[in-house]
């Protein structure tokens, strides 16, 4: 009986990719890399010391891996170019991609983590890699495209000991252990909710 | 707090009343064209070009002064990154005199193409309401539901790091100190009484969200207008037939390299 009722509502739950559902998650997604990155970033915080750096990393990682790649690239991409913008005024289309690269990448879990194993043990060690896989993927985008088209830098070397390096190592750390953990969480939170992801 | 993060400064100058589509087209013209520009002599009028618009903004410098610290640390850092990089320890010169000039095009031309970038991006970013950047892509041809991301995601922000506040200092009052030392990843740890809640809440509330905006007929088609109509003067089109003469420019000029 309950194994039946699992079975159609997991293909009643397939949705279409830009659901409202997806719309607001990317939106979110958005608000809140953007957000993280402001805080952790540009704020100081009176009796605290938050050194960590770029922990926001985690941020479009998870709603890839929860909510699918096109949410995640979107929160990435977006979120970055808002706290860019708000930080100081930057545009760089290459390191936005970049971002919008560490959310597609662990979403792209959907197409060989089925159902609920997706919140396993199993998963979350797939999070954990597809965590450091996008990080490698997304800041060599960035950085290449930086010594490519001329942003600031002018040769290889800068591109891989100045920025690809430092970017990706930070990243790949922070996305594996805060992106496991988010999803754990979440998974715990959303149990006995009537409506998820 | 939030007041603090949105870089908008009210003003009567005359790019401050540009339609804020003229303004993006310039922009994106500017860096698309600042992307294709491959020498000196290419980067400085882009370089000109963006200075005009900055100035032409007339932006208080008790506002900006704080942008403009974060970009001359990066210039500075990647000026001093790149003459290390270039001149002494990957490719040092054979004989110095001759080959200074290079290196000096070398070290300045992706900074030149840096600067003309921030000031563009800056001028856009401190003279447009937050809340006319989806109207105006919605009205220059983006989907609806592509611009409604924005508006939401521009909606949220202030929210969320007034949230990411009130939770530090609610787990602050039960005793919890972020700290500094210890290793990186016992950092990051030390991070999940703050990260968590946030993010967590913030996902839980994506349906109820969602489920707001169908109650209220969002995704049916055709239906949808905006509140704030655009309209564009013959200055605005005037703006717009520039940037798009001028990334075409620079686009041919790209393709074809006479210089």
């Amino acid at each position: 009986m309950r194994s039946s009722y699992r079975v159609s509502g997991g293909v009643a739950a397939r949705k279409p990719l830009f659901s409202t559902t997806s719309i607001v998650a990317m939106g979110i997604g958005t608000a809140l890399y953007a957000a993280f990155n402001v805080f952790f970033n540009l704020l100081q915080l009176p009796g605290t010391q938050l050194v960590a750096l770029r922990p926001s990393v985690a941020i479009p990682m998870f709603f890839g891996y929860v909510f699918g790649p096109v949410v995640g690239f979107v929160s990435g991409f977006l979120g970055n170019v808002i706290s860019d913008a708000i930080s100081w005024g930057g545009f760089w289309w290459n390191w936005d991609v970049g971002n919008g690269l560490l959310g597609l990448i662990p979403g792209l879990a959907v197409y060989f983590v089925k159902g609920e194993s997706k919140y396993s043990k199993q998963g979350l060690l797939i999070c954990a890699v597809l965590a450091v896989v996008a990080s490698i993927i997304g800041m060599g985008f960035a950085a290449f495209t930086d010594y490519i088209f001329g942003y600031g830098i002018s040769t290889l070397e800068e591109a891989i000991y100045a920025l690809f390096l430092p970017a990706a190592v930070t990243d790949a750390v922070n996305g594996a252990i805060l992106t496991p953990m988010l999803v754990s969480a979440y998974a715990s939170a959303a149990r006995g909710r009537a409506r998820r992801a | 707090m939030a007041s603090r993060v949105i870089r908008y400064v009210e003003g009567s100058s005359i790019v401050h009343t540009l339609d804020p589509r003229a303004k993006l087209t310039l922009v994106f013209s500017l860096i698309l064209s600042a992307t294709l520009a491959y020498s000196i002599p290419l980067v400085l009028p882009l370089l000109l070009a963006s200075l005009a618009f900055y100035l032409a903004a007339k932006l208080p410098w008790s506002k900006v002064k704080s942008t403009w610290k974060i970009v001359a640390t990066i210039i500075l850092f990647l000026s001093l990154l790149n003459y290390l990089f270039v001149a002494v320890l990957f490719h040092p010169p054979e004989a110095p005199n001759a080959v200074s000039s290079e290196i000096f095009v070398r070290v300045f031309t992706p900074i030149l193409k840096l600067l003309t970038v921030a000031l563009a991006a800056i001028t856009l970013v401190y003279t447009t309401p937050p809340n006319l950047y989806a109207p105006a892509l919605g009205q220059m041809g983006l989907s609806y539901k592509a611009a409604y991301v924005i508006q939401l995601g521009l909606r949220y922000f202030p929210e969320y790091i007034e949230e990411m506040r009130r939770t530090l200092e609610a787990q602050m009052a039960r005793g919890y100190r972020p700290r500094g030392g210890g290793n990186f990843i016992a950092r990051i740890l030390n991070l999940a009484p703050l990260v968590v809640p946030v993010t967590v809440s913030a996902s839980l509330s994506i349906y109820d969200v969602a489920d707001a905006m169908e109650l209220r007929g969002f995704g049916e088609s055709g239906c949808h207008t905006w509140l704030r109509k655009l309209k564009m003067s013959a200055r605005d089109k005037a703006v717009v037939a520039v940037s798009l003469a001028l990334l075409a420019a620079y686009v041919a000029l790209y393709v074809a390299r006479p210089l």
